[in-house]
């Protein structure tokens, strides 16, 4: 072997050090697990478990410490630096190259658990519910530090080790560089992707990441909760809790979104990709886990569905990372991550979970225990005799089976039916509302996975379906975000509640009729049936805005602590709007002029929004007139400068600004494109190119003619050039033709062309073709628009024919682009309704902790 | 709790309907084969590039028509019209699903996604 070798500038102590690091922090993190199990029942475990729970935390730490020393100067030696990151990065993006990879993410989401499970940990000390949530929070923890431990058991690999060396790794451990022992001193690193390269990339994986970590808290309580056998206490702990996850893990989704509408080119900022889907789908049922927490907070009741949801939404968190990180999805989102081969290992980490989960539901001891031996007895003969399709569907509806029969039977009913007009009844149909569209989303992203499953090939769905059947469950929900805050506990008086929502609705109704009235009256591509959706959701959103702006100024007085779900509610429905109104008003205006004749296709196919545009034209788009001026190479990237001009009130073209659409080409990466945006206050003006930037332009012969073409030709005869049809219109001369004959004579003809571009413009060119005194003089003019260079040098008054010759320009094939724009108007509306809704629930969790406080105080 | 289960029947009920409904119109992947056969519906089409036939993009003409050959995974090549502009890197390639209908042997795809080799597979270190 290579053992040999003496490798000059290794640091082999690192990479002992971090792995050194990976191994206690999965070892505590094990024994935690243990002594948190048994400290339930015999509290002198406790202090001893607490303690290894913070040696497991150092470790952690440990682990990401090591990490980014090694990357900080970079040791290239170790697989994961040299795969993230290279020696001409900006030092800035050190952060993305941490988690770029699935190990350094893996990573991120162990540290949030950490800090998230110390703040716990001191939170309920000496509780009855510190040793049951915290044996969960280092159960997940053992699962998620075996992600990079990188061991064989057999044939099975476990995680992926982030301190493997380079010439370690089973892809380089055969290749040539192995056998230079100085091979370290010349290797650059691969670098980061160029999409990553922005700071989009430090902020929106760490706070999605905790997001996702946060989701583990109202999990382990509803845990807790089967363990101490106390379903009624924990959800008033839970919520401050469930709202710091509906809060960060709200701001990291719409992080997720600005990000892409900054960044990618596809035009817009929510894709229904399948990546997105699964970290949306979580938030929504934490949100309906906090309401229903509400509920029992303030009346009772709701058991089973303040555990169902506090569960399912950790469970999903589980799931989507299933999704992302298997490879699974492959085919079908533009979020694919390398399949490191975890695929089994991170079904196993959902399916443990569920497992557990519906076992704890269960309280009959010989239904219980039969669950777990029959499980497990169903999980070996998959692994040894196979057909583990079928024993996971098979193991999966028993599971199933088993949470509805625990649902009906151990769940106490409610004695006394809710009044319809309660505050809890609708709150409660709010939260199944979002539950099923939760669950409809999870199916349509879970294709490729009932594919695999089922041996089936539907494709995913497209973005315009996923708006159309979201949109009507949008409208129930807003509506139910208007009437909830008026609505009282318990009991309310009908028409007292009506009257208090009287002057919202009349105030949505007004302005949603009137701002929807374009759609109806401007010749629209959009079907009936996507208007009235559309007006809807327009005048529900608004009722929403402004019920709960009432309720927080007449009611609350305007009393800003206590307006959190006020504030929170109105930023949803303002980003409703402004989803809204930037989907269904968004304008290309990059109209493709071509008059190409699409008739025979169907309408499907009326793509036309590209436009090209020649450098030096200027052309309309939209409400500008636009002009190409050239591209600009910095380093590795090309901008493609585009100039915003609008006509005065005397028509003279005023500029506006510069719009720099950008590709990157980037050697190891491939060419990637990135959008210029114009922002106002009531408008986006968004646009991307498409331009070949491995053509290059060389300046040195621009300017110059090509040799020239010869023609001979009559009046009427048409000439073609690359960029124009030239016709030989007519022939003016000063002389007739007895006195040509005349040998001394000055002659002097012209030739009229008329050159004909591919806009139909007309330029006219007028060689002059002069004889004196017997000696003949060519004469050339060029129309320097078409640069085209003409020369008249010869006439044949017996055939009747002239002889021209043509040059074209070098660089004739002028730099163009092709650019879509987009007008996104009022898109602000979105931003704004994303950052008071993150306002908002910081607000009601300020509130929430409060509260607690004065209680205990 | 009566009303309330009325409202979780309604809701589930919902919940099938929608996707019920929606599997009906869901596309599938599929190849060139049964596109051609099943003219009116839309198939998602997963191949290759066809490497040795003419890729042709005159956005004087048309920004937003592109035209190449693919090989679909059932080996069988078919000339393709793009609506849309040419993508970046498209001659990188490695994988090409196209959704769109198959009209008179020729197959009309109005949106593309494109898996190019070099963002994702590992390179061999480069050592000077």
């Amino acid at each position: 072997m290579t053992s040999s070798i003496e490798y000059v500038g290794e640091h082999i102590w690192a990479g002992k050090l971090g792995y050194g690091f990976v191994v206690l922090s999965f070892v505590a993190a094990l024994l935690s697990f243990v002594c948190f199990c048994f400290s339930t029942k015999r509290s002198e475990y406790l202090s001893f478990a607490r303690i290894i729970f913070k040696l497991h935390a150092l470790a952690v730490v440990g682990i990401a410490v090591t990490l980014f020393f090694m990357l900080l100067n970079h040791f290239f030696e170790y697989q994961y630096i040299w795969q993230h990151s290279n020696k001409s990065m900006d030092m800035k993006f050190i952060l993305s190259c941490f988690w770029e990879g699935q190990e350094g993410s893996f990573l991120l989401w162990t540290f949030w658990n950490v800090v998230l499970g110390l703040i716990l940990n001191r939170v309920l000390k000496n509780t009855e519910w510190e040793a049951p949530t915290m044996a969960v929070f280092a159960l997940v923890q053992i699962f998620l530090a075996s992600m990079i431990l990188g061991i064989y058991i057999g044939d099975y690999k476990i995680g992926t080790n982030p301190f493997l060396l380079l010439r370690e790794h089973e892809q380089y451990r055969n290749m040539p560089f192995i056998q230079n022992p100085n091979y370290l001193l010349k290797l650059d690193g691969r670098g980061l992707n160029p999409l990553l390269m922005n700071y989009w990339m430090t902020i929106h994986p760490p706070t999605l990441f905790l997001g996702f970590a946060s989701t583990l808290v109202p999990f382990a309580f509803a845990i807790a909760a089967f363990w101490n056998k106390k379903f009624n206490e924990w959800q008033k702990l839970a919520l401050p809790w469930a709202y710091f996850s509906v809060c960060v893990l709200g701001i990291g989704i719409l992080m997720g979104g600005a990000w892409a509408y900054e960044a990618l080119s596809f035009g817009g900022f929510w894709a229904w990709d399948p990546v997105e889907n699964s970290s949306l789908v979580p938030w929504l049922v934490i949100v309906a886990a906090a309401h229903t927490m509400i509920i029992n907070k303030n009346k009772g009741g709701s058991l089973f569905t303040t555990h169902f949801l506090s569960i399912a939404a950790f469970l999903l968190v589980l799931y989507s990372t299933f999704l992302t990180r298997s490879g699974i999805l492959g085919n079908s989102s533009v979020h694919a991550f390398t399949d490191l081969g975890m695929t089994g290992q991170l079904v196993m980490y959902v399916l443990t979970f569920v497992f557990i989960s519906v076992a704890l539901l269960i309280h009959d001891e010989l239904i219980k225990y039969s669950y777990i031996i029959g499980s497990l007895l169903i999980w070996f003969f998959s692994l040894f005799y196979g057909h583990q399709k079928l024993a996971l569907e098979i193991w999966c509806v028993i599971s199933a089976g088993m949470t509805f029969w625990a649902y009906i039977k151990y769940f106490p009913k409610e004695k006394d039916e809710e009044a319809l007009y309660s505050r809890e009844f609708w709150m409660f149909v709010g939260s199944l509302i979002l539950l099923l569209i939760a669950m409809v989303i999870t199916y349509f992203t879970s294709l490729p996975v009932i594919n695999k499953l089922f041996d089936l090939k539907y494709a995913q769905l497209k973005v315009q379906e996923y708006n159309d059947f979201i949109l009507p469950f949008a409208v129930v929900l807003v509506i139910l975000i208007a009437c909830g805050q008026f609505l009282k506990y318990k009991k309310n008086n009908a028409s007292a509640f009506f009257k208090s929502l009287m002057i919202s609705f009349g105030l949505a109704l007004v302005f949603g009729l009137t701002a929807s009235i374009p759609l109806y009256l401007n010749e629209s591509k959009l079907e009936t049936y996507n208007k009235i959706g559309y007006t809807s959701i327009l005048i529900t959103s608004l009722f929403a805005v402004f019920a709960n702006l009432d309720y927080m100024l007449r009611v609350l007085k305007g009393h800003i602590r206590k307006s959190g779900s006020s504030i929170a509610h109105i930023g949803f429905a303002l980003i409703m709007i402004g989803v809204l109104i930037s989907t269904s008003k968004k304008i290309t205006i990059s109209k493709n002029t071509t008059k190409q004749n699409l008739s025979e296709l169907s309408k499907e196919f009326d793509n036309q929004k590209s436009m090209l545009l020649t450098q030096g034209d200027t052309v309309p788009m939209g409400p500008y007139m636009v002009t190409y001026t050239g591209r600009e190479k910095v380093g590795i990237d090309y901008y493609f400068k585009v100039d915003y001009l609008t006509p005065d009130k005397n028509g003279k073209l005023e500029y506006q600004f510069t719009l720099k659409p950008k590709i990157q080409d980037n050697p190891i990466m491939g060419t990637a494109a990135e959008p210029g945006t114009k922002h106002f206050l009531d408008k986006d003006i968004y646009t991307v190119a498409y331009a070949d930037v491995k053509t290059q332009i060389d300046s040195a012969s621009l300017g110059k003619f090509k040799p020239p073409t010869n023609f001979v030709g009559h009046v009427k005869d048409t000439i073609f050039a690359g960029n124009a049809i030239i016709v030989i219109d007519s022939l003016r001369t000063n002389v007739n033709e007895t006195e040509y004959k005349k040998s001394d004579s000055l002659l002097e003809v012209t030739v009229i062309l008329k050159a004909y571009d591919s806009k139909e413009h007309v330029y006219t060119a007028r060689p002059k073709y002069i004889i004196k005194n017997n000696t003949q003089i060519p004469g050339e003019y060029i129309i320097e628009e078409l640069g085209l260079k003409f020369v008249f040098w010869k006439i044949n008054p017996e055939e009747g024919t002239i002889e021209i010759t043509m040059s074209e320009r070098v660089g004739n094939s002028k730099d163009f682009i092709v650019m879509e724009a987009h007008l996104f108007p009022f898109i602000n509306v979105l931003w704004l309704g994303c950052i008071i809704m993150a306002l908002g629930t910081a607000i009601a969790i300020l509130e929430r902790i409060h509260q607690i406080r004065r209680r205990h105080a | 709790m009566k009303k309330l289960y009325i409202v979780a029947i309604v809701v589930v009920g919902v919940a099938i309907a929608v996707i019920m409904m929606s599997l009906k119109n869901t596309t599938t992947y599929s190849d060139f084969t049964e596109s051609a056969a099943n003219s009116e519906r839309e198939f998602h089409i997963v191949g290759k590039l066809d490497k040795t036939q003419a890729r042709v993009y005159e956005p004087q003409i048309n920004p937003d028509e592109f035209s190449f050959f693919l090989i679909d995974n059932k080996g069988t090549t078919k000339q393709v019209v793009l609506h849309k502009s040419k993508p970046q890197d498209f001659d990188k390639s490695e994988q090409i699903v196209l959704i769109g209908k198959m009209q008179s042997d020729v197959f009309h795809a109005n949106d593309i996604l494109l898996k190019c080799p070099s963002k994702y597979n590992d390179p061999i270190p480069k050592i000077e």
